[in-house]
């Protein structure tokens, strides 16, 4: 008898209960979007923060107001960004990967001032010196950003650190571990990109004093090509947003008078086919004739 | 039978400060150390924590006092049906949080947002069972007021204590923690402090 009532009583307080509910339900409700949890399904729901948003719910509900963009999901990829456009029923704009390139050229031979050093040999301790090399703008050669690849994607190559492409998978680290802030992560629109191979802002005639190989702020690049060129503060800079690929930069290249333009990236197939034996290639000597 | 303004405070500084739930009782862990790390977190998850624990010890003490004595009183023992209390009191306890939920996400939605999981984990936090069931236990809190403050008071106590925990964890974020120390470790010495500290209200009031 007992066991009886008290599933009665059990049973009764259960629809007391969800009938509240259900009536809260209604009066509560709170109008979404239907997309937002196609999205959410698509989404990997990892809630790392990776796009920018406080988690895949709040990245849903951006992407469905438009204030995200559809690959916004780095973990993702392209997979996802696929799915998130096919339920927002737009076209996927092709991205591109972002990957490091080095605003420096010069090897140890090119460097002027270069210093017996005997302390720490990293490159965060010799720019807290500043007194290794002349050039304080430029590459210090020590390898800290070959240190904090995880990828085992760069190497050292007599005082310029190389980068292999097919390694390379975009993280970031040796952005961060640079110290003078010269590796910069660029959209890769092709294999190969142009890069302005220096980061010394001093004029000309200073950075002579310093450098066999930096940018002496001539203007010619922005005289050619004035839309993706621009110089500033005696500097050279690639407008990457502007590069299209279809620009034809040889003229630009061979009339830099400091030989600054490299290209980076993917070697071209002929040269790949040279250097068969060389486990990896990066950068190609500056005056890109390969 | 009616409450002095003395004997309803007495009740309200008894589980609040001196039997606080968090720190005297060790319920509800689990919300105060996963939200207390920022103080606006915290002072919302405590509101939420009170308002839930409050109509959910008026509620069960309806269900005790309305539903299960009378009933179990016509089978011959009026604690017959004493059994079913954990169940009802979960089931009034998950629906009351799903209550708060729908609440929060229509009116506060950066705060639901922010809440993320810990809200529907108020299900699972023991200090509301807790609340509910001591309410049942103590026969000075047999009568509705009493039950009322009680439970309100709780829920005091636990935003007074998740909110002194954010409160020093925000602190101690900037501080120099030594390295085997830091996280979870420090976490659970500052609340064991935090514990000690209130231990010097023990005895107050009887």
């Amino acid at each position: 008898m007992t066991v009886i009532l008290a599933a009665i009583v059990l049973f009764a307080l259960t629809l007391l209960f969800a009938g509240m509910l259900g009536i809260a339900k209604e009066k509560l409700k709170v109008q979404e979007d239907p997309r937002v949890p196609q999205i959410m399904e698509a989404l990997p729901n990892a809630n790392c923060g990776a796009c920018g948003f406080a988690g895949c719910a709040d990245f849903a509900r951006a992407l469905v107001e438009q204030r995200a963009p559809c690959d916004g999901c780095p973990v993702g990829g392209s997979g996802v960004a696929d799915r998130i456009a096919e339920v927002l029923g737009i076209e996927v704009t092709r991205s591109f990967p972002y990957r490091p390139v080095i605003h420096c050229g010069a090897h140890t031979k090119d460097k002027k001032g270069i210093v017996a050093y005997d302390g720490v040999r990293t490159c965060s301790e010799a720019n807290v010196i500043g007194v290794t090399q002349a050039c304080v703008y430029g590459c210090l050669g020590f390898g800290d950003c070959v240190a904090a690849c995880n990828f085992d994607a760069m190497r050292m190559d007599e005082g310029l650190p190389v980068i292999d492409y097919e390694k390379c998978t975009g993280c970031g680290a040796c952005v961060k571990a640079c110290p003078r802030r010269i590796i910069e992560l660029i959209p890769f629109k092709q294999d190969r990109m142009l890069v302005i191979a220096c980061s010394n802002k001093e004029p000309g005639r200073l950075v002579k004093q310093v450098c066999d190989v930096g940018c002496i702020g001539c203007k010619m690049c922005q005289k050619m090509l004035a839309d993706v060129f621009e110089i500033k503060d005696n500097l050279a800079y690639l407008n990457y947003e502007q590069y299209t690929g279809q620009e034809d930069f040889a003229p630009v290249v061979a009339k830099c008078p400091a030989d600054v333009m490299v290209y980076f990236g993917k070697p071209k197939p002929e040269y790949t086919e040279m250097l068969a034996d060389t486990e990896s290639v990066g950068a190609s000597p500056p005056g890109n004739t390969l | 039978m009616t409450l002095g303004i003395g004997a309803m405070l007495g009740i309200f500084l008894s589980v609040a400060l001196v039997n606080n739930l968090v720190l005297a009782g060790f319920l509800g862990i689990c919300p105060f150390l996963g939200v207390s790390r920022k103080i606006d977190m915290a002072f919302g998850m405590g509101c939420a924590v009170t308002f839930v624990m409050t109509i959910s010890g008026i509620v069960t003490w309806l269900i005790v006092h309305v539903v299960l004595v009378p009933i179990g009183t016509a089978l011959g023992d009026p604690e017959a049906l004493f059994f079913l209390k954990y169940v009802a009191f979960i089931m009034v306890i998950a629906s009351m949080v799903q209550l708060v939920e729908m609440y929060v996400r229509k009116f506060f939605p950066p705060l639901y947002t922010a809440f993320g999981v810990f809200l529907p984990l108020i299900t699972t936090n023991c200090a509301i069972l807790g609340a509910c069931l001591l309410i049942d236990m103590k026969p000075e809190y047999q009568n509705l007021l009493s039950a009322t403050i009680f439970a309100f008071g709780g829920g005091i106590g636990f935003m007074l204590a998740i909110t002194l925990m954010a409160g020093v964890r925000e602190h101690i974020r900037f501080s120099d923690v030594p390295e085997c120390l830091r996280g979870p470790a420090i976490t659970l010495l500052v609340a064991g402090i935090l514990a000690l500290a209130f231990m010097g209200f023990a005895g107050i009031g009887k």
